[in-house]
């Protein structure tokens, strides 16, 4: 009788459980499963977006593999990417060094993290608008500040119209905008290493070189392995910094910062090529995920 | 039990739907509108003082997101909003979905109007078997807009014939180009001011590319303009782009310094500075002109470009599965073509050009002050009578962004003109697999 009781309880709490997860789950299949099988399957199809939607079988793929304007946009992206998480990370990296050293003991750290974070919470739009203006190739401040300053003679140098220059440029932005970002996530990583460590190889006379390559550069590797992937799979996403800085999805100069999401939107919303641009999506998304595998592996891997 | 339930909902259905029948006949009722500007705004409000009884819901969306919003909508089977408008390139795309009601049809018969309205206008709120889907209350042909002071002192005459002259083929636009620069001015802001009139045939001929000599010519003047110092360098739509409407701006040629003061002031005295001669603009442009001419106001005219072209215009249709649709027909109806309305507008707005031909006929004489009392419907009405609606494909947005690219690659000297010519075929190629191309 005992035991019956028991069990009917246990049932009992099993449904209360299940009752309270339902609402997470069910928002989880309509917002996240559902839209992910249905690009599926419209990445296998002709659907402009409206009307009825014809199997095409793989032609999507194909499409995508052997046009080479894909190619080089996910060229593009890879560019940009590289360049703005060499400058994000290094720098984020520089900040840490300086303010998780016992020796410094900088104060206030509250105030320079936030003051760090600060370009991370204006809107891209608001950030495309005041780089474009500051960068004017005639009439931007940065080019009269080169002037002024005697570096930048004769002709002005004309940042967003130089398929050399306009990339860099949005991998600059890109860094100043999240370096914060990484800042934060380093520092939390670093406060995370016991103090013992320190102690222990300050009095055995280690300099700050060895502790930060044998203490804090090891013991860093999983905060190291979620800021490059998050990254990663971030940059390689990268929309609205060059959209709107460089004419759109045309991705001025000479298709020079065009990315693949920017290629992919064209596809989706400007060209009413939905099955298409399904496809990119999903293309993308594989070689996202072949991406974030090998950097797993590589940081993961154990040194004997 | 569950037939009582069915029933009761069979009745209210029906109860609701002869509400909305009632509401539409004594003008009560809601309606909702997503439109693109606040143009629409404002005719509501007007509506709205003459039938206080209708609720109107205007949301005003930017363009650049204003299809896909609709998309989602429809995509939902929404049956708001009621009224869905529209930009020319957007038309096509809706055209083909079937988001907009056939206005062929009763009650609307709006082919009644058909006599009344600018053409080009009325065509293009057409679908490709010719029903009336859409329709625009105004018309937005392209024109020049040049200083006449300028005019006086460079070529003896401010006359709009004689400066329409000098803009009549590329040729002669660079031509003008190089006198103006010989008299210490620009010709245009920017090098992409005569975009609204480039090329006189459709991008896309029986499902092939097709580029016309002018499209070249265009490319060409496009290139020598920027690349021989004849326009002020600044992007169209930018803040020097609009101080360049109300007098100079901190232009000169690219040996000196815009920077440096002492040299400002040094050319300056010398007469090196310079000022803008002329913006490409369409019909709406009176109106983007008139907010920034400031103390030029007057000393600007009108006059015709090298083809005619046509930019913009606002669109209206009903939503095929909109609830008032009757409701949202007078509302149509009302801003399309309601003389009284349209006299309030072209006052309200000082000086946009209606599409509804009596208004322009009757408001012909009417003189525009800030272009040196011209009588600008008319020579409006006169430049979008040439206009060819069949030169409009859906293809247009994306090849004209192509091409533009390639002309910005040629004239920055990023690419040679081959090299630009073939990426432009190339995307072409690859954003629409089914055009034709002959290299």
């Amino acid at each position: 009788m005992a035991s019956q009781s028991g069990r009917k309880k246990k049932r009992d709490l099993n449904k209360t459980g299940y009752i309270c997860v339902a609402p997470f789950v069910i928002i989880f299949l309509i917002f996240n499963v559902y839209p992910v099988l249905r690009t599926l399957y419209l990445s296998f199809t002709d659907y402009k977006g409206f009307g009825e939607a014809a199997f095409t079988g793989l032609q999507n793929y194909v499409r995508v593999i052997t046009d080479k304007f894909f190619w080089r946009d996910l060229w593009n992206t890879v560019k940009i990417w590289s360049v703005n998480i060499v400058l994000q990370l290094g720098l984020a990296f520089l900040l840490t060094i300086i303010f998780s050293d016992i020796k410094y003991k900088v104060k206030g750290l509250g105030i320079y993290r936030a003051l760090y974070y600060l370009p991370n919470l204006i809107a891209a739009t608001s950030v495309a608008f005041l780089f474009k203006t500051l960068l004017d190739w005639r009439y931007g401040t940065v080019n009269q500040i080169l002037s002024s300053a005697g570096l930048a003679k004769g002709e002005p140098i004309n940042w967003l119209g130089s398929t050399v220059t306009a990339p860099f440029v949005i991998s600059v932005i890109g860094a100043w905008m999240w370096f914060g970002n990484s800042f934060i996530m380093l520092m939390a990583g670093v406060q995370g290493i016991s103090k013992d460590y320190f102690e222990a190889a300050a009095i055995d006379g280690a300099g700050r070189w060895k502790v930060f390559t044998k203490i804090t550069l090891p013991l860093l590797k999983p905060i190291m392995l979620y800021v490059g992937i998050t990254s990663l799979i971030g940059g390689l996403q990268m929309f609205d910094l060059p959209f709107l800085m460089c004419g759109g999805t045309i991705g001025n100069p000479s298709g020079s910062t065009q990315t693949v999401v920017m290629y992919l939107y064209k596809f989706g919303f400007e060209t009413n090529q939905v099955g298409f641009a399904s496809a990119i999506a999903y293309f993308l998304f594989m070689i996202i995920l072949v991406v974030s595998a090998v950097q797993f592996k590589l940081l993961n891997s154990k040194k004997d | 039990m569950k037939k009582r339930i069915l029933s009761l909902l069979l009745a209210g259905t029906m109860a609701l739907s002869m509400a909305s029948v009632a509401a539409a006949e004594d003008k009560g009722g809601k309606l909702v509108i997503w439109t693109l500007a606040d143009d629409l705004k404002s005719f509501a409000e007007h509506y709205n003082e003459q039938n206080p009884d209708v609720e109107i819901e205007t949301v005003v969306i930017a363009p650049a997101d204003y299809l896909t919003k609709i998309q989602s909508a429809m995509r939902g089977k929404a049956k708001e909003p009621d009224i869905i408008v529209a930009e020319p390139q957007m038309l096509d795309t809706m055209y083909e979905a079937g988001y907009l009601e056939d206005l062929n049809q009763e009650p609307y018969n709006a082919q009644q109007y058909a006599d009344n309205m600018v053409d080009y206008v009325w065509q293009a709120g057409q679908d490709a078997d010719g029903i009336q889907r859409a329709i625009s209350y105004q018309i937005t042909p392209a024109a020049i807009f040049y200083r006449r002071d300028i005019a006086e002192k460079v070529f003896g005459t401010e006359d709009p014939e004689v400066i329409g002259e000098k803009f009549k083929d590329y040729d002669t636009v660079l031509e003008t180009g190089q006198t103006l620069k010989d008299a210490g001015y620009k010709v245009f802001a920017s090098d992409s001011e005569m975009q609204f009139f480039s090329g006189n045939s459709a991008w896309v001929q029986d499902g092939k590319l097709t580029i016309d000599d002018d499209r070249f010519a265009y490319m060409d003047l496009c290139v020598s303009l920027y690349q021989n110092d004849m326009t002020a360098y600044v992007a169209s739509w930018s803040t020097p782009w609009y101080q360049a409407m109300g007098g100079a701006v901190p232009v000169i040629d690219s040996s000196a310094n815009v920077w440096d003061e002492a040299e400002m002031e040094e050319a300056a005295e010398s007469g090196n500075t310079t000022e803008v001669f002329a913006f490409g603009l369409p019909s709406w442009g009176v109106l983007t002109m008139r907010d920034h001419v400031g103390e030029l106001a007057g000393k600007w005219g009108v006059c015709a470009g090298p083809s005619y072209g046509f930019s913009g215009g606002t669109f209206i249709g009903i939503n095929a599965l909109s609830e008032n649709k009757e409701l949202a027909w007078d509302f149509i109806e009302f801003v399309t073509t309601n003389e009284d309305t349209l006299d309030w507008w072209i006052e309200e707005s000082e000086g946009d050009v209606v599409s509804w031909i009596p208004t322009i006929e009757k408001h012909k004489d009417d003189v525009n002050e800030i272009y040196g009392g011209q009588k600008l419907y008319e020579f409006f009405l006169e430049q979008a009578e040439g206009i060819d609606y069949s030169m409009v494909t859906k293809y247009d947005k994306t090849i004209n962004d192509a091409w533009g690219a390639a002309i910005t690659s040629i004239k920055t000297e990023e690419m040679t003109k081959e090299e630009a010519l073939n990426v432009f075929y190339d995307t072409v190629q690859s954003t629409y697999p089914e055009i034709e191309i002959e290299r």
